[in-house]
């Protein structure tokens, strides 16, 4: 395979998943805005496919594309009384973009200034088998605990949404 | 064979404990079984260790242990070591244990908390277990500790009543302090050797000073825990724990562990005579004094309570005079009667109804077996043939003789023959005496197997004296007849002049009439020699006096300066006043104002508004970040 | 035309600030827990694009980005959960609303 592809794969799921972000910022309606992080997900996930990271991009889709977009939806859903509530006018928060943009800014000089440029995609890249197999046995402990992580916040989130009025 | 089985013996216990905390009251009341069966496995997998060790001698069979730091390049390793020492305290603590947990079974079965109690009895039971193989300074120190947290936790046991809970405050502060000593000896014991384990330490080629130091600070350590003179007074409240919990904390394994530890260290002791000294010279006080104390009291575990601490005192007598076998041996003893002793006080406690021994009487006839085992261990602590007793006692006896030291041998025997007297008069109050009440009734079996099972080790252990010095690698001699004759003539004397006053047919209650005749002695020793009243003196009533002393002074000599210059005053005012009222008054309201005005400027920065803080901490962060980039640029 | 790590991490920079500035400047509660989700999948893609060029073979920076996604499902689930808390007292998911530490 070529280098070429890869390249050319990239550069437009980048582009996709900077033009969703900037979509989603920009939409006033929150379902829309829902909408396009769906879309950055999945264009992430694409991503990291083509950084040969397979198990990630799955479990992105997984993850982030059905469980956080449904979640979010459901949320918005449930905390709008109205059809036209989903609409938000909101003014141009000048005060957040120059924080914002002093911070990329500043990660985009870091970058420039302490990342080496010339460092080419190693070829040697261990399969979706051989990341199983670590998981499995030398992140088996920070696994488990993550495990227990969810289910203390799965038990946590219900407790607090618990039908009576606390 | 791997002997690495030994671990498990605390190992058990600890978990028993750790399977049993998390638990919700109810489950944990469910899995009260689990307890037992780990330290039955405990005690079983003990004697197997002793069989292991049997025929004893110096050296360990079993070391192990592991790294749990690093100090700059130096290791602290933490192990466990089975030599003969340790073998013979694992059989008296898993033997206790187990006691007092199948007893505890009956005496606390009707408790709501009795999961939580068998909790803490586990992870004690481990610790002391822990704290006896431990084979370096501070696996023992950790263990230690851990008997100081559980001690408070049984003794509050009831901590809805405010007794408990106040006793088990005091006996933690209180063995705190002593606590301090030891971890003081700890940091000049590693600035000193470098390490903690006992081989390099005990063979460390020490200075006379230096031991003296240590040696001092373990020994104020060790009086805190084995409640010695003047740092005995949470022993006494310690008993409004459970009565089991008291038979195994005040009267077995917590107190001894002291003992244990000025054993363990006793090669510093010796190279400074001067800590020898003193050990035996806070022994022989403690045994006297605690010995009158048990003399006074109506409640019965007090009157026990103060007997450990004389006894505990023995063994310290015994330390001191260089006799750490006879302390071992005493210690070894003495943890059997006495938790038999109370065992037995608590059928009685619950037979009774109430821990005053005024209210009892007769119970002889009531409660037979409880009678019995109790004769046993009375019989012990009172120093009769053939009774456990007897023969340590006995040895620490022997060795004053040898050590020359006479004046000690003299006090001691004093104190062995008010122990005598004491034990005679619990004895006639409860069992003889005529019967206050009618609704007696025998202990539960659970609760009576383990007495039965201490008082036949009390009445037999006495005759391997001998074979357990030379398992120890020492020599415990059989008592020779002369000092064994002098201190059977003592604690039959005592007994006898406990029979006069307290057992004879004619005398009643009789208390009164003792208070009358020696008012003042009976006071001191009503009032606990004013130990608690002499502490609140000193801390409470010295700063009351310092603040009466400096009101008075306030009184005449500034109050004087006051009035003086507010006459002065007085008069200037007046023409003060109108200046007052323009410039002062003016400069006054300005500054509150403006005070008024940048509180309110302040305020506006806790808005309250979840934005205002993130953008707040966004900018900081971005700050913080521009910053680092410019410094590593 | 290759890809290199700077280009990785410049794209994750980049969606990092249009997650932050989303974050700051948002009102509605639910808009600012997307605005976090994009965050913090920039920060996975970092750890992605460092373990593919840095470290390919250990894979170190796809074990943290699995760890990472696991965090942030569960901070979303549990934000969600308040953000659905918050509007039962107040009927409102804006976060103005929300003012009980002013001082």
């Amino acid at each position: 395979m070529s280098t070429t592809l890869p390249a050319v794969a990239f550069y437009l799921l980048a582009f996709a998943a900077l033009y969703g972000a900037i979509s989603m910022m920009s939409t006033r309606n929150v379902v829309h805005a829902t909408v396009w992080l769906l879309e950055v997900m999945l264009a992430t996930a694409g991503l990291y496919l083509v950084l040969d990271a397979e198990f990630l991009a799955l479990v992105q889709v997984l993850v982030y594309a059905g469980a956080v977009a449904v979640l979010t939806l459901f949320t918005v859903m449930l905390t709008l009384r109205r059809r036209e509530d989903a609409v938000r006018p909101f003014p141009t928060a000048w005060g957040s973009l120059a924080i914002a943009a002093l911070f990329t800014g500043a990660m985009l000089l870091a970058i420039r200034g302490f990342c080496p440029v010339g460092v080419e995609m190693p070829a040697i890249v261990p399969g979706i088998e051989a990341f199983g197999r670590e998981l499995f046995t030398t992140w088996m402990v920070p696994f488990e605990v993550a495990s227990l992580v969810l289910l203390v916040a799965l038990v946590g989130a219900v407790w607090w949404t618990g039908g009576d009025d606390r | 064979m791997s002997m690495d089985w030994v671990v498990l013996i605390p190992l058990l216990p600890a978990l028993a404990f750790t399977v049993l905390a998390p638990l919700s009251r109810a489950a944990r009341a469910r899995l009260v079984p689990v307890a037992v069966a780990a330290v039955l496995g405990s005690l079983g997998l003990s004697i197997a260790a002793f069989l292991a060790v049997w025929p004893g001698g110096h050296d360990a069979v079993w070391q192990g242990s592991f790294t749990i730091a690093h100090i700059g390049d130096r290791a602290i390793p933490l192990g466990l070591a089975l030599e003969p020492m340790s073998a013979i305290m694992l059989l008296v603590v898993t033997v206790v244990g187990a006691c007092v947990q199948v007893y505890s079974l009956g005496y606390m079965h009707r408790e709501d908390r009795i999961g939580w109690y068998y909790a803490v009895l586990s992870l004690f039971t481990a610790a002391m277990l822990a704290l006896v193989l431990s084979d370096n300074f501070l696996g023992l120190f950790m263990a230690w500790e851990v008997m100081g947290l559980c001690s408070y936790l049984l003794i509050g046991f009831w901590h809805e009543q405010e007794a408990p809970r106040l006793a088990s405050i005091k006996a933690f502060l209180t063995t705190k302090v002593g606590d301090l000593g030891f971890m003081l000896a700890l940091a000049v014991v590693y600035a000193e050797v470098g390490a903690f384990d006992f081989a390099t330490v005990l063979h460390h080629d020490w200075a006379a000073g230096t031991a003296t130091l240590v040696a001092l600070l373990m020994l104020f350590g060790a009086m805190g825990k084995s409640a010695q003179f003047p740092l005995h007074v949470w022993l006494p409240d310690a008993m409004a724990g459970p009565t089991p919990a008291s038979a195994l904390i005040h009267a077995a394994t917590m107190v001894a562990a002291g003992v244990f530890l000025v054993v363990r260290a006793f090669p510093i002791f010796e190279v400074s005579g001067i800590a020898l000294t003193i050990t035996l010279w806070v022994g022989l006080l403690t045994a006297l004094l605690a010995g009158l104390l048990a003399t006074v009291q109506h409640d019965i575990k007090k009157v026990l309570a103060y007997s450990t601490i004389s006894q505990l005192g023995f063994m310290f007598i015994a330390l001191g005079a260089g006799g750490s076998t006879a302390a071992l041996y005493h210690l070894v003893t003495h943890a059997y009667f006495k938790s038999l002793l109370f065992l037995g006080a608590g059928v009685i406690i619950h037979a009774a109804h109430t821990q005053d021994m005024r209210e009892m009487g007769g119970l002889a006839k009531k409660l037979p077996v409880t009678s019995l085992a109790f004769a046993s261990g009375s019989l012990a602590l009172a120093g009769i043939v053939p009774f456990s007793g007897f023969w340590s006692k006995d040895e620490i006896l022997t060795v004053l003789l040898h050590e020359h030291q006479y004046a000690a041998f003299a006090i001691a025997l004093l104190a062995a023959f008010i122990t005598a007297f004491y034990v005679a008069r619990l004895w006639f109050r409860v069992f003889t005496a005529p019967t206050q009440q009618k609704e007696l009734h025998e202990g539960h079996r659970s609760m009576l197997a383990p007495m039965v099972a201490l008082a036949v080790i009390t009445a037999v252990i006495g005759f391997f004296g001998p074979t357990l010095g030379d398992f120890l690698g020492h020599e415990i001699p059989w008592p020779a007849l002369g000092t064994a004759a002098i201190s059977t003539v003592a604690a039959l004397g005592g007994i006898a002049l406990g029979w006069y006053v307290y057992g004879r047919r004619t005398s009643v209650v009789n208390t009164q009439a003792i208070k009358q005749r020696f008012p003042h002695a009976y006071g001191v020793l009503a009032n606990k020699y004013y130990f608690d009243l002499t502490y609140g003196y000193f801390v409470v009533g010295g700063y009351t006096a310092l603040t009466r002393a400096l009101a008075t002074f306030d009184a005449r000599v500034v109050d004087g300066v006051v009035n003086g210059a507010a006459a002065a005053w007085r008069s200037l005012s007046a023409a003060g006043w109108t200046f007052d009222g323009r410039v002062v008054d003016g400069a006054v309201n300005g500054a509150a104002s403006a005070v008024k005005a940048a509180g309110d400027k302040v305020r506006t920065l806790q808005t309250g508004s979840v934005r205002g803080y993130q953008t707040l901490v966004a900018g900081a962060v971005v700050l913080l970040v521009i910053w680092i980039l410019v410094k590593g640029a | 035309m290759t890809v290199g790590l700077p280009h990785v991490l410049t794209l994750a920079a980049l969606l990092f600030g249009i997650g932050l500035y989303g974050a700051l400047s948002r009102k509605n509660a639910v808009h600012v827990m997307m605005s976090l989700e994009l965050m913090a999948n920039a920060v996975n893609l970092n750890l992605v694009g460092f373990s593919r060029f840095v470290t390919p073979e250990a894979m170190t920076g796809q074990f943290f980005a699995v760890f990472s996604m696991i965090v942030s499902a569960a901070e979303i689930g549990l934000g969600l959960a308040l953000v659905i808390a918050i509007y039962r007292r107040k009927r409102s998911v804006e976060l103005d609303a929300v003012q009980e530490l002013k001082g």
